[in-house]
This record gives structure tokens, C-alpha cells and sequence, in this order.
């Protein structure tokens, strides 16, 4: 039998560290004996995730009607004016968020996302068809979504897929609300002017790198980290 | 307790007070589910303990059912799936539990080697209740290997039909008129860490001569879970201390209690309250024999059938009262987690359960090498510790969903320095890289 020299605790034949304080064992009267089973089995096991098709379907026939009923409804009341589009606009988006997720639980978070921000465009797509608007969608809105989307799949990719810090993770989300707001004033400009003259966007993004700074210092210094981390107790 | 049934459908009962609180935090991520293990002497027979399974099951109506979503409240029915499988042991146990997936078994059975494994879902029973189920499942596991043994020791008998008292809502039975509702806890020291990718479970157990153990414990004029129960609020508290936090918390255990030892009761289901021993850091510096003394005091002065009794009538009444009864459940089960949330997690640095000494019949006690109890994953990434003795062996687990593992060494390190030998073993196969 072995014992950590660390802790003083008696360890089984099969461990090669101290589950305590991972130290290795060595012990050349005795070395790790393979031979012998572990004392737990190194099969892990998997946890399905809960099916939720119940909640989808509840869920699908609950918007689906709301959007049936608006549409039947605009046959007769204010027939003129398409204005179940926002109705159903809202309920199809609704789907599109809530639903694929729910049907397939494993779907990867790009992808979702993606969706997303498609259900979007096309909502502000129907709200565009009541008003005639395809000029200032096309030009303006669907850039600005477009943009929008694009940054938000890049933070979907940087937080979710990779696990970062809360520090990083505030530092990046500063980051990217100064770069959308930029594109905002970009995209308004080029549609207003055909030019782009900078102003409240770049104040915008002048208080999100001035709050990004600190941020990255104590990132980066491990005492000042520990320190933030002791007075917020994380 | 179960309704009658003359329309031919399954006989349903309500969930007493602290299966409803379960079921109502249940996640896809989190249920409370616990693990009893017997290390056998030879290697297990997996086909004889699946007749064994399928035999003392019948034996155990308030086992065998299933968890159902009703408009107000959850409610239990029996389960008419095939099953329940014995399955090969896994790494990671304590799984959660699905409702309405692998058949709506809230009772799981596994083996690996010589040991033999149930766990349950905390809904069902708790650990007095699955400790019965337990050892009659090994008495006729052991009957199946064509070992006599008799219904001894708390095993029940497999051909009788089961007795009505023991599927009772004991709650209930036992509520009186005066309640006492404990004042929310000040948040404690929460004593959380990294948290491993979901779903993994981190588990230590150490292994004392429980007759030392009760020599140091009596050196000191206390019982061994007064003792244990010292011991880690000593390491909890230095450990918050070297934390250096701004302001140190208390620390505060939950210790569940059986209250079968105070209100007769067969019941298999549910039947516990918790206490909460505290010490508060903020107020000095404690020593070890000062938090012993605190414990004891405070165990022995709170530990009353009065006031236990009028803790539980509060907990029936809000499953009873009218208003409440109409709120549906789907309005009810996040308005209960907050609860929990604010009443049995944040006042708690962990929680500490001891079921006690597994008394089993000479003939059996003769293949039974040892026992083991785990208490599953906690809603936060902290540890749970349980223990149970067996002969003359007192084993305690550490189990929890964080990578670090201050606290059950600064636990074992204690009894080791107290002369207490511990023999160590753990699921943790790769060494953590927050240690170096």
C-alpha cells in the first residue's frame, strides 16, 4: 500500500496521484499495480437531453393559430391594409426562435443563431411589404441586421464555443457594442448622405474601449484579477 | 393513501411536502438524487441480481412509480414500464432523471465489479426509506446466490404484499396545529468552485475504523456525526479564511434528520427535516473544541420532538392551503425554486447527512465487505458529504460538480493529523490542472 506523502492518507493499489492533492505516487517497493480493477468504473455516461417535442408542438399550435385568426380577421376588417403581416411576421420570427431548438436539442449554436437572425430580416421584410418600403429595407434595414447578425454570430463563436473568462466576456461584449454602433452610424450615413461622416459613434466607441482598458489590465495582471476576484468574492 | 380505483386506471397519491419541493426543482440539469453502494465480496451476478430486482420491486409500490405533471401539483403513479434494468456502473453517477424518458423510473440499479448500486430519486424516498429497499434487495440477491438469509435487521419480506403504512405520508400523519417557521438564514460561506462540463461528478470517499473514530469522538464527549460534523465546519471556516474575503460569512450545514427515531412511522417515503448548525467567523476565531461544543449544544437544544414537530406542520400546511392548491403548477415550480434557492441553498455551505450504522443479519454481513453512500450533485458547484458505517468501518464521501478539492482534502488531512488512518479512493481520473 502506498501513502501520500502530502496528506498522509493510505491510497488504493490502482492510483498513480493522490486524489487530494494530485500528487504522483511513487513508491518503488510498490508500484501501481494495473493489474487490479479500479475502484470505479472509467465508463462515463452520457445524459440524453430531455425531449421537448410536447412544448414545440404546444407551442407551434399556439402561434399558428394567433396568426390564422389575424389573417382570417384582415379578410374582413380593414381589408385595405395588410396589417396581420405584423401578426403573423411576429408569430413566424417567434417560431423560428423558439421551436428548431426545442425539435433538435442538440443543434449546434451557429446554426441557431443563423436562424435567428434570418427570422428577424424576414419579420422587418413583412413590415417592409405593408409600408412599400423595399427601398429603405434593401438600403438600410437589412445592412444594419445583416451587420448586426454577423456580430452577434462572431460573439456566439468567441463566448460560446470557446469559454471565456467574465472579465474577457464583458471586455468582448463592450467591444462588439462599439463596433455595431459604428456600422449603425456607417449604414445611416451611406443611406442619408452617400458619405460617411463619423460622430456619436465613435463617442460610443471611445467610452466602450475607455471601460475595455481597465478591463484588460486586470485581465492581464494576475494580482490585480485576484484582487477583483477576492472583493466580488467569485 | 392511494386513490381507489374502480375505473381501472393506476391508483395515484400526491407527493408529501419534500417530494414536492424535489420534483419542483427538477431541471434537464439538476435533480436531487442520491447513490447507495454494497461492495460485495465476490464479483456481482449481474443476472441473478436482476431476478433480485425484479423480485423485491413488487415489495415496493412507493419505489416503483413514476412522476406525473398534473395542473396544480405533481403526483406519483404506478409504473407499468418494462424495467427497472440493472445497468453496468459509470463513471459519472447521480445522473439526472427524465420524467418522462427511460420509463419514468425514478430508482436506477447498477454494478461494477463487486459492487452493487441504487440510486434514487430524492422525490421518492429518502435515505432511511432507500436503505430498507436496499438491504432487502441484497437479502435477496444473496437468496438468489442460494445463501440463507433471514428478514432480519429491517428486511422486509419479499412475499408478503406490501403494507398500506408503508407507502403513508408521515408529514402529515404527524402535523399538528402550532407551526414554527424557521427565520431565512443569512447567506453563508457558499463555498463554491470551478464547475466541470456538464454532467460530471467528482467523487472522494475515505474510509476510517469506525472504532477509533467513536474513541476520538468520546475523547471529545460527543457522537461521531457531531465529531464529523465539527470537523468540516473547521475546515470550511479556515478555508473561507484563507480566501480572504472582505467579510467573512457563516458557515452553516444542513444536516437532515430522520424523524423516524422521534414519530413511529413504516413509511418509506420521505419523512426528514434538516437543522442548521452555524458558526459565524465575523464574530472571532473559533477553536476546533469551540465548534464542537457549538455543534453539540446546538444539535442537542434543536433536535426536539416539539419543535420538530411544529417545522413539519408548517412545510404540510402550504401543500394543504386552498390558496396555493389553485396556483397551477407551471406558476408554482419557479416560484418554489426561487424559494429553495433563498431558504435551503444560499444559507448553506453544504450539507452533511449521516443515515448511520447498516445493520444486517450475521448470514449476510458475512458477503457485504463494506458500504459507500453518495449525495448527489448539488444546484450549485459545491460538495456534498455523506457518510454510513458498516462493521467496523466508517466510510465518508465528498461529491460535488467542481474541479477543486480543498475541501475533502482539508477534511481527510484533519482526521489524519487527529491520528484517525483514512484510506482514500476517488473517480477522479486525470489530475486537475488547477493544482499546478
Amino acid at each position: 500500500m502506498s501513502y501520500c506523502v502530502n496528506c498522509g492518507v493510505e491510497l488504493d493499489d490502482t492510483a498513480r496521484f493522490c486524489p487530494l492533492c494530485h500528487t504522483p505516487v511513487v513508491n518503488p517497493n510498490q508500484p501501481v499495480n494495473d493489474a487490479l480493477p479500479t475502484p470505479f468504473p472509467e465508463e462515463r455516461g452520457e445524459v440524453p437531453p430531455a425531449a421537448k417535442r410536447e412544448a414545440a408542438i404546444l407551442l407551434s399550435a399556439m402561434l399558428a393559430s394567433a396568426a390564422v385568426c389575424c389573417g382570417v380577421l384582415n379578410l374582413f376588417l380593414h381589408p385595405s391594409r395588410m396589417w396581420s403581416l405584423y401578426v403573423i411576421g411576429a408569430a413566424v420570427m417567434l417560431w423560428i426562435w423558439l421551436v428548431p431548438p426545442l425539435l433538435d436539442r442538440g443543434m449546434h449554436l451557429l446554426l441557431r443563431l443563423m436562424l435567428d437572425v434570418g427570422a428577424v430580416a424576414l419579420y422587418v421584410f413583412f413590415i417592409s411589404l405593408d409600408l412599400n418600403g423595399w427601398t429603405w429595407y434593401a438600403g438600410l434595414a437589412l445592412p444594419i441586421i445583416l451587420w448586426g447578425g454577423s456580430l452577434v454570430l462572431l460573439l456566439g463563436l468567441l463566448l460560446r464555443v470557446n469559454r471565456r473568462s467574465l472579465l474577457t466576456t464583458v471586455t468582448i461584449l463592450l467591444g462588439s457594442l462599439g463596433a455595431f454602433l459604428v456600422g449603425v452610424e456607417f449604414f445611416i450615413d451611406h443611406w442619408i448622405a452617400r458619405a460617411w461622416e463619423p460622430t456619436w459613434s465613435i463617442i460610443v466607441l471611445a467610452i466602450c474601449a475607455g471601460l475595455m482598458i481597465p478591463l484588460l489590465v486586470v485581465r492581464r495582471v494576475p494580482a490585480l484579477r485576484e484582487e477583483a476576484r477576492r472583493r466580488f468574492h467569485l | 393513501m392511494a386513490k381507489d380505483n374502480k375505473s381501472g386506471k393506476p391508483e395515484w397519491y400526491p407527493l408529501d411536502n419534500a417530494g414536492v419541493l424535489y420534483s419542483a426543482i427538477q431541471k434537464e440539469r439538476y435533480s436531487a438524487i442520491y447513490r447507495f453502494s454494497a461492495v460485495m465480496e465476490e464479483r456481482v451476478d449481474s443476472a441473478a441480481l436482476q431476478r433480485a430486482v425484479n423480485r423485491t420491486m413488487p415489495r415496493f409500490p412507493s419505489f416503483g412509480v413514476r412522476i406525473k405533471k398534473g395542473a396544480f401539483w405533481y403526483y406519483c403513479e404506478p409504473n407499468s414500464s418494462p424495467g427497472p434494468f440493472i445497468r453496468e456502473d459509470i463513471s459519472n453517477p447521480c445522473q439526472p432523471v427524465r420524467f418522462r424518458e427511460d420509463g419514468g423510473w425514478l430508482v436506477r440499479f447498477y454494478y461494477y465489479e463487486r459492487r452493487i448500486s441504487i440510486e434514487v430519486f430524492h422525490a421518492i424516498s429518502d435515505g432511511g426509506g432507500a436503505l430498507v429497499f436496499f438491504k432487502t434487495l441484497l437479502a435477496v440477491y444473496l437468496r438468489e446466490l442460494g445463501y440463507a438469509v433471514p428478514n432480519e435487521c429491517g428486511i422486509l419480506d419479499v412475499d408478503q404484499p406490501p403494507k398500506k403504512e408503508e407507502r403513508e405520508d408521515a408529514y402529515a400523519r404527524y402535523a399538528g396545529k402550532r407551526v414554527l417557521r424557521a427565520p431565512l438564514g443569512e447567506k453563508a460561506y457558499p463555498n463554491t468552485g470551478t464547475p466541470e462540463p456538464f454532467y460530471s461528478l467528482n467523487v472522494t470517499m475515505g474510509f476510517l475504523p469506525l472504532d477509533i473514530l467513536k474513541e476520538k469522538a468520546k475523547s471529545y464527549g460527543v457522537s461521531i456525526t457531531e465529531y464529523l460534523t465539527a470537523v468540516l465546519m473547521k475546515v470550511l471556516v479556515e478555508k473561507q479564511h484563507r480566501e480572504r474575503p472582505r467579510r467573512e460569512r457563516p458557515v452553516a450545514l444542513a444536516i437532515p434528520i430522520n424523524l423516524r427515531a422521534w414519530f413511529p412511522s413504516k413509511t418509506l417515503r420521505n419523512f426528514i427535516l434538516t437543522v442548521r448548525p452555524c458558526i459565524d467567523p465575523s464574530l472571532g476565531s473559533y477553536t476546533f473544541e469551540e465548534i464542537l461544543s457549538q455543534v453539540h449544544h446546538y444539535l442537542r437544544l434543536n433536535i426536539n420532538r416539539q419543535q420538530m414537530q411544529a417545522m413539519l406542520t408548517g412545510n404540510v400546511r402550504f401543500t394543504t392551503n386552498k390558496i396555493l392548491r389553485l396556483i397551477p403548477v407551471a406558476l408554482k415550480d419557479p416560484v418554489m425554486s426561487l424559494s429553495y434557492h433563498l431558504a435551503g441553498v444560499r444559507p448553506y455551505t453544504g450539507t452533511y447527512t449521516n443515515p448511520g450504522a447498516f445493520l444486517v443479519p450475521q448470514a449476510m454481513g458475512r458477503h457485504i465487505r463494506r458500504m459507500e453512500v453518495i449525495l448527489g450533485q448539488a444546484t450549485l458547484p459545491r460538495v456534498h458529504c455523506a457518510s454510513i458505517s458498516y462493521g467496523n468501518e466508517m466510510e465518508i464521501t465528498f461529491a460535488g460538480t467542481l474541479k477543486e478539492t480543498d475541501t475533502e482534502r482539508d477534511f481527510f488531512r484533519f482526521l489524519v493529523r487527529e491520528g484517525i488512518p483514512v484510506k482514500v479512493e476517488s473517480n477522479r481520473t486525470a489530475c486537475s490542472e488547477l493544482m499546478f
